[in-house]
């Protein structure tokens, strides 16, 4: 899923702080999931939004509302009403959505409640982790699936640096050294030999480095 | 503008005098003879060449190097530096290298993509964009820090400069983006190839009235044109170029082998134009794998002997 | 605090700490307006609950909860005591200065041992201006 965390108060209600009505708009996906963006965040915002202009001697009129996907234009249309009677929306979704909802409300300011931070997944309760780059060219199977690009601080593809120790990553001894993951995972699959693999330089054609990417599926066209 | 570095051509630009410049294109190879060699070509012609950095993104040696060898020879090298390939901490200590070299001007890019060059795998960089790599110099020159404040054993007192495309789109925020340079720190600027003259003419006009002109050197990019063919390329493929079409029908209308002439004809009749404008402080040669005509272009638009 | 008006104390707490909720706990005179909201068990004060509680015009919101590791289910109260730390931290960065919410653990019994404890309360937010009230212990310590 993507991780996303809302960003400090004080930058929402700088962000805001031009506006009277403001639509507080949740999405029920990824950010429901990470705590960041769904129903209950939509709520506790307004609420904080609305006692933090209270305590500065401001007004501010704040409307809830929570689509079940904002990065999809079907799901989104339905916030219309409610974004014609405000002048701006707070978007609790990821960067996605928050864009979606650019291209189809031209007139409204659209103001991101959340930093969207990463593709990951829910390791134990209250523990996200980045699992995933999106680089547009999965090579998991040769790592035992664990991918080094993205959770190896160096981005090293063909064996570990020197700076692993007890299995932790030199730059944050709370990460895990991928490396030390990948060769524990091929130990128990057997597949010690893939470490012996020459990986060539990643080819970045396929990630952001060419540009934003598009794909179009010519089956789903009528 | 502040008289904070030591290049020649800063002096030549701040006296008043109509600055020249050429560029240099260095080899995909090790050999510095070929840079030597286009160094001859343009000694006594140009007051500064400039030393493209691994332009449309094909591996070359490296600017600082060829730049050095230039030094050498006793020319002043504008050192190119794209930010494509390096990062902030690359991009700094370059820096300080470069001008360890006697290097001492230096011009600011964000450089050609990738997808552009002879390989389109590799990974882009732009860590910082090339107006912050402006204002990065601008600190390390005048305050002598590098960017996270640590105090320099002596800083590099280079002469800043910035690219400026008056024919990209949108038209209007060029001038925007122009004066954001200049208040990054950029002494001079050298623009994109000059062929649409009236175009050129309205942005001029533009930085003029905004006051810009007062504050930075804008030297104009001429490039003379080989062929009919290189006309229609530049006009269809270069991303951000405007070559009108009288002019692409001026290439074609005279035989092939006169087509150098006709180019040389048009890029003389443009300096002409160039040097009336108010505002324009030079000219930037860009005679692609042509160095040796420079020289001629120089002496052919009046501007020799060169200061 | 505010002159004239009431200063007014909102009590969540968990009905196996006390069932009923006694507003002459207050005896303070008539300037205090205690409200309570009985919970099944603590863990169910949602943070947007205490907020609501602020914005309907508390001064101070109290949670109480049962000693911990004598839950009912387990860990309700342990539930609480993290939603109050967030909350606390939500409400100093919108500036309501976050002392102004607090959880106390009490042994099961009638409403009247809270007493001390709302006393207490009162007594800081009487005393002081509304944004001041640090000296008050940190949430989970009676």
């Amino acid at each position: 899923m993507i991780v996303a965390e809302q960003k400090p108060m004080a930058e929402i209600k700088e962000l805001v702080a031009p506006y009277k009505k403001v639509l507080i708009l949740g999405c029920g996906t990824c950010v429901k999931t990470c705590f960041a963006g769904g129903e209950d965040e939509v709520a506790v915002m307004a609420s904080a939004l609305r006692l933090a202009f209270k305590v500065d001697g401001k007004e501010i009129h704040v409307e809830e509302q929570t689509v079940e996907r904002q990065c999809e234009d079907e799901f989104i249309q339905e916030s219309a009403p409610a974004i014609a009677r405000n002048e701006a929306v707070l978007s609790l979704a990821c960067g996605a959505g928050v864009q979606a909802m650019a291209r189809r409300f031209k007139s409204t300011p659209l103001l991101p409640g959340v930093n969207t931070t990463f593709i990951g997944v829910l390791e134990k309760p209250g523990l996200f982790t980045e699992e995933c780059s999106g680089c547009g060219d999965c090579k998991l199977a040769v790592f035992g699936g664990i991918c080094p690009f993205t959770r190896c601080a160096k981005k090293l593809l063909n064996g570990p640096c020197g700076g692993s120790q007890n299995g932790k990553c030199e730059v944050s001894a709370e990460t895990d050294c991928a490396w030390h993951l990948i060769i524990e995972r091929l130990t128990a699959l057997g597949q010690m030999d893939n470490l012996r693999t020459y990986i060539p330089p990643k080819n970045w054609r396929a990630s952001l480095a060419a540009g934003p990417r598009r794909l179009f599926r010519e089956d789903h066209v009528i | 503008m502040t008289m904070e570095s030591t290049s020649r051509l800063q002096k030549i630009l701040s006296s008043g005098e109509f600055a020249v410049t050429a560029e240099c294109g260095p080899p995909r190879g090790v050999d510095p003879e070929i840079i030597r060699k286009k160094g001859e070509l343009l000694k006594g012609c140009v007051d500064a060449v400039n030393v493209t950095d691994n332009q449309t993104a094909i591996v070359r040696m490296s600017s600082i190097a060829a730049c050095a060898h230039l030094v050498d020879m006793g020319l002043e090298p504008v050192m190119q530096m794209v930010t494509r390939d390096r990062n902030r901490i690359a991009l700094q200590s370059d820096i300080m290298g470069a001008y360890s070299l006697g290097i001492k001007n230096i011009l600011c890019l964000t450089g050609d993509h990738q997808t552009f060059g002879s390989q389109p795998d590799a990974l882009n960089v732009f860590d910082i964009d090339s107006m912050n790599l402006v204002r990065t110099v601008k600190t390390m020159r005048e305050e002598g820090r590098d960017m996270s404040g640590f105090e320099l054993k002596g800083s590099p007192k280079m002469f800043i400069g910035a690219a400026a495309n008056p024919f990209a789109d949108p038209f209007e925020y060029r001038i925007i983006r122009l004066a954001k340079k200049i208040d990054a720190g950029a002494d001079f600027i050298q623009t994109q190839c000059v062929y649409n003259l009236d175009r050129f003419k309205q942005w001029m006009k533009m930085a003029v009235d905004e006051g810009l002109t007062e504050k930075v050197h804008i030297l104009a990019g001429v490039t003379p044109m080989k062929s009919a063919g290189m006309a229609r390329y530049m006009a269809k493929r270069v991303a951000g170029m405007d070559v009108p079409e009288n002019l692409i029908q001026r290439m074609g209308g005279v035989a092939k082998e006169k087509a150098p002439e006709e180019g040389l004809k048009i890029c003389l009749e443009t300096i002409a134009e160039l040097r009336e404008m108010e505002g324009v402080h030079g000219i930037h040669l860009m005679a692609i794998e042509w160095e040796e005509v420079v020289g001629e272009i120089v002496a052919g638009a009046g501007l020799m002997p060169r200061p | 605090m505010r002159n004239g008006s009431k200063v007014k104390v909102t009590v969540f707490h968990c009905i196996n700490v006390f069932s009923e909720g006694d507003s002459r706990l207050a005896a303070k005179g008539e300037n205090v307006e205690l409200k309570f909201v009985r919970l099944p068990c603590s863990s169910l004060v949602k943070d947007v609950f205490l907020l609501r509680a602020f914005e309907a015009g508390a001064d101070a919101v109290v949670v109480l909860v049962c000693p911990e590791g004598a839950c009912r289910y387990v860990e309700g109260n342990l539930r609480a005591k993290k939603r109050v730390q967030w909350v606390r931290s939500l409400l100093d960065e919108i500036g309501m200065d976050g002392n102004r919410l607090a959880l106390f653990n009490l042994p099961p019994g009638d409403s009247s041992d809270a007493k001390p404890i709302i006393q207490k309360v009162l007594a800081q937010i009487g005393t002081t201006p509304q944004a001041e009230l640090s000296d008050r212990p940190p949430a989970g310590q009676a």
